[in-house]
């Protein structure tokens, strides 16, 4: 399925693991495979088996069956402390009793690090946070973005190869967390280390992750970069999960689209549909529909306006400079592409009209 | 199945918790049970079933249970108190609501005793007035009863009754209901298992009291002999038999007493959980 | 808060019920054996406790005591990190064995160690060749003491490792820390507060321990007699100012461990809030 994962120089792999925990089963057979210093987003609905991926890759949890690669080597039966990874907690784990210092402090101190080093490398990591100077206080007198950072920092104390984060943005405002994703994405980026991240938040991982790998039910739908999964969808739980995607019925019933296979559905992002008032210029005259406009929802930097076409609602962008639509308003609808689904297959179906009139021109 | 566990220690906590919970409960029970079937079934029923043990029985639980309901009451209204008001004195209330766990029941058993025979400061009222014996009746062993389950039920309510979200009681009242009747469709349906709980807690532990009531109660046989105290008489005439077959339908009782107690906290908490 | 801000008759009757109670069923006893201690003058309290007897009734609930509050530290600590921090079958079958022994009454408790240890035990056979006595004898009196303070540590630190989850612990063995590491740096810590006060209850339980003691000691005075024994034995022989006078050593004890409950309590908060 990955083609476009090289399994050979993979430095984080898992194969065909399965977990179960009772009757629930967590993992189904999972094969994922991740090359060194890549950022991984594991993306997925709550309970799709994301986490669990994660704590296994950390010796958090044991898998039933499959094996787990760390650089070439197998590490199932490796205790988590050996593994050398470093682990940021959703819920960050500060030890709420300790300092900051004592807490970025505390993996050196297990290994035995001589006290200057210690020191040395704490402070270095407390710039790199910039948290100077916070180094007494107690987690809880502590901002949450603060907090985060000093997980991060924590966790690369003792120098892993690799960074696992847990939902690393969830116990954020939403303001900070924005911050906070690109100061993650910065610093990682800036110390090159293997890091894979779990999330349900799509913008994050589209935003932050070199590669997605996406999760539902306990099974890897798939994995790519951002631009992959988002424009070749491979299933139809990726087609759906990804963008802001609404599924129609009966889409042969669109101009220029043929009907291809008995009962399938299709799945069709805003962005692949335009709307214009009656009397804008329009590229495609031949090929645009006539609709009826149901609700306009102010979204801030744009409208996002749904419309109602042969029994489906319809969303679409347009920007606020352009001029406005009203509630009942009939208007122009032109869509150019649209997800298939057939058997569990994906397919990107174009608007024959385009093709016709680039034939034309 | 290999098992591994992130956190290490499982192997010397399980150890250690193993070796001295088997030296301390399991194996004193184990040996109850070893010399329970030694035991013959018609020699058991006709020890149990002795009028003088079964008044005992009867004694003990009745007089557990009268105890347990004026403490059901009256903890539910201590902590109510706790909770809710504010006065001088509070932390001093809320301080000596575990006198009765600190205090070692024969101490308590004594001082009740002497302050309510026919003479003594409490007695004496009530007997000049009333005409009521306290100590060595059946009242006096409530009294000692009551005194033993105080904390029982204050604290399984007090801390739920803090938990209840103000926000249900702001609901119903902006719903319109009154406050006597938010208090009987909101807040005590919320602390009902609680109130249950501390209530049966009470109740079982009362039924096996000896140290506070051994002293109050006189000892008369058929009237104020309580079941513990038939044990242990039985043990101090070595009959380890008899000893033994009246202690197995003490516990039985306890045992059917807490399984009550937790059928009725599941199906509450069904409820409230929604799983059917 | 407008809702629950309801002065007026019924809360000010509420609480005047509530220290009426407090005041009758606890303050009076403990009231009592502090003037019938001290009837027959200072000197008279003096020497009733500082007789042979009851200096050596003293030393020995001492003795139980300490045994009891170092084996139930051990095991609740074990046992309360086992049951939380770990997952493995029979936990439930585990922490209902802890509990056990509060819900049985403390003569049933003495009389399963007669069964095991008693002559027709089980274990009799065993341990007489080698010259151990347990029943009738300090050992005896320990074993019960322990069995009847058993789960009072471990019942207080369970609910705050629940509370407190293992991610901490998690990252403290995915650095590789050990246990005592883990156990000295992380877990102590937080359950500091509540490790001190079950001390303080198992403390007091287990110096005022009266049934199950009362089966196992042979109450030979001097040897076997722990103070609420002696003062049993006081009460009986009417030498009423030695049996108060004795209670009163209890009754000290019994509200210096309500005071460190109170601080203990107030410390554990103040630390909960800051920590927040």
């Amino acid at each position: 399925m990955s083609d476009s994962i090289n399994r050979s120089d993979s430095y984080v792999e898992l194969r065909n693991i399965n977990k179960h925990f009772k009757d629930f089963h967590a993992t189904k057979d999972a094969n994922i495979s991740i090359k060194k210093g890549k950022l991984v987003a594991l993306l997925g609905p709550s309970g799709s088996g994301k986490t669990t991926i994660l704590r296994m890759i950390a010796g958090l949890e044991q898998p039933d069956s499959g094996e787990i690669l760390i650089d070439g080597k197998v590490v199932n039966n490796v205790p988590g402390s050996e593994r050398g990874i470093g682990f940021v907690f959703q819920s960050y784990a500060l030890f709420r009793y300790q300092t900051v210092y004592e807490n970025i402090a505390f993996g050196l101190r297990v290994k035995k690090v001589p006290e200057k080093e210690i020191k040395k490398r704490v402070s270095e990591l407390l710039t790199l946070i910039s948290c100077e100077g916070l180094e007494n206080r107690y987690p809880s007198q502590l901002s949450g973005g603060q907090r985060q950072r000093v997980a991060f920092a924590r966790a690369l104390a003792p120098n892993p190869q690799i960074l696992l984060l847990d939902e690393p943005f969830a116990a954020i405002d939403a303001k900070v967390r924005l911050e906070l994703r690109t100061w993650l994405k910065e610093m990682i980026t800036k110390i090159g280390i293997t890091s894979i991240f779990v999330t349900h938040d799509q913008d994050e991982a589209i935003e932050v992750a070199d590669e997605i790998i996406v999760t539902n039910q306990g099974r890897v739908e798939q994995s790519g970069t951002p631009q992959e999964l988002y424009s070749r969808p491979k299933t139809e739980f990726v087609a759906k999960f990804l963008g802001n995607s609404t599924v129609v019925q009966n889409f042969e019933r669109f101009k220029y689209f043929e009907k291809q296979d008995e009962d399938v559905t299709a799945i069709l992002r805003p962005e692949f549909v335009s709307i214009y008032k009656k009397d804008e210029n329009v590229q495609f005259v031949r090929s645009v529909e006539e609709a009826t406009v149901e609700d306009i929802i102010f979204r801030g930097s744009n409208m996002e306006i749904k419309v109602k076409l042969h029994g489906n609602l319809i969303s679409a962008l347009r920007s606020i400079n352009d001029p406005i639509i009203e509630v009942g308003e009939k208007v122009n609808v032109f869509i150019y592409r649209l997800f298939v689904i057939s058997r569990d297959k994906v397919e990107l179906i174009h608007n024959l009209s385009l093709k016709q009139e680039t034939v034309v021109i | 199945m290999k098992r591994k566990n992130i956190i290490p220690g499982y192997g010397l906590t399980f150890g250690i918790t193993l070796t001295i919970l088997s030296l301390i409960v399991v194996i004193p029970l184990c040996s109850l049970v070893v010399f329970t079937s030694r035991l013959s079934l018609p020699e058991f029923l006709y020890t149990v079933s002795r009028p003088r043990v079964l008044s005992g029985y009867f004694v003990s639980i009745s007089t557990a249970f009268i105890a347990s309901a004026v403490n059901a009451v009256m903890g539910f209204i201590l902590a109510w108190v706790l909770v809710r008001y504010d006065f001088p004195g509070k932390r001093f209330l809320d301080g000596i609501i575990e006198l009765p766990f600190a205090l070692p029941t024969a101490v308590a058993g004594i001082s009740l005793t002497h302050l309510t025979t026919t003479n003594g400061w409490v007695g004496k009222f009530f007997y000049d007035l009333f005409g009521i014996k306290i100590a060595y009746t059946r009242l006096g062993i409530t009294i000692a009863l009551i005194f033993i389950g105080i904390p029982f039920v204050v604290r399984s309510v007090q801390p739920v009754l803090e938990k209840i979200d103000i926000q249900y009681e702001e609901a119903a009242m902006i719903l319109g209901a009154d406050s006597r009747m938010i208090f009987r469709k909101v807040i005590f349906p919320e602390i009902l298992p609680s109130l249950i709980s501390g209530f049966t807690l009470a109740f079982a532990r009362c039924i096996g009291e000896y140290g506070s009531v051994v002293f109050i109660a006189g000892n008369t046989p058929y009237e104020t002999e309580i079941a513990p105290l038939l044990i242990m008489s039985e043990l101090q005439e070595f009959d380890y038999t008899a000893a033994t077959s009246i202690a197995l339908v003490m516990l039985a009782i306890a045992f059917v007493i807490l399984s009550v107690n937790a059928v009725l906290q599941s199906v509450v908490s069904r409820r409230i959980s929604g799983l059917a | 808060m407008e809702l629950r801000k309801n002065s007026g008759a019924i809360k000010w009757a509420l609480i005047l019920l509530c220290f009426v109670f407090l005041a009758v069923f606890l303050l009076l006893p403990l009231f009592y054996i502090v003037i019938t201690a001290l009837r027959d003058g200072i000197s008279g309290y003096i020497n009733a406790i500082t007789d042979e007897y009851a200096l050596k009734a003293v030393w020995l609930t001492v003795q139980a005591t300490l045994w009891a509050v170092i084996i139930n530290t051990i095991f609740g600590i074990s046992a309360a990190w086992l049951l939380t921090k770990y997952s493995f079958r029979g936990k439930k079958i585990l922490s209902t064995f802890i509990d056990l022994p509060v819900t049985v009454s403390p003569i049933i408790a003495g009389l399963i160690y007669v069964l095991t240890f008693g002559r027709q035990g089980v274990l009799y056979d065993y341990l007489d060749p080698l010259g151990i006595q347990i029943i009738f004898a300090v050992p005896g009196i320990v074993l019960a003491t322990i069995f009847v303070t058993f789960p009072f540590i471990s019942r207080e630190l369970i609910p705050v490792l629940t509370a407190q989850g293992v991610d901490e612990e998690e990252a403290a063995a995915l650095m590789g820390a050990g246990t005592f590491t883990i156990f000295r740096k992380v877990t102590l810590p937080h359950i500091k507060w509540a490790l001190l006060y079950g001390v303080v209850l198992c403390t007091a339980r287990a110096m005022g321990e009266f049934g199950a003691v009362s089966v196992l000691s042979g109450h030979l005075r001097g040897k076997t007699n722990t103070l609420p024994l002696y003062i049993e034995l006081l009460y009986q022989g009417y030498d009423f100012t030695g049996a108060f006078a004795s209670s009163s050593i209890l009754v000290v004890m019994a509200v210096i461990v309500l005071i460190l409950r109170l601080i203990i309590e107030k410390k554990g908060k103040k630390e909960l809030d800051n920590k927040k």
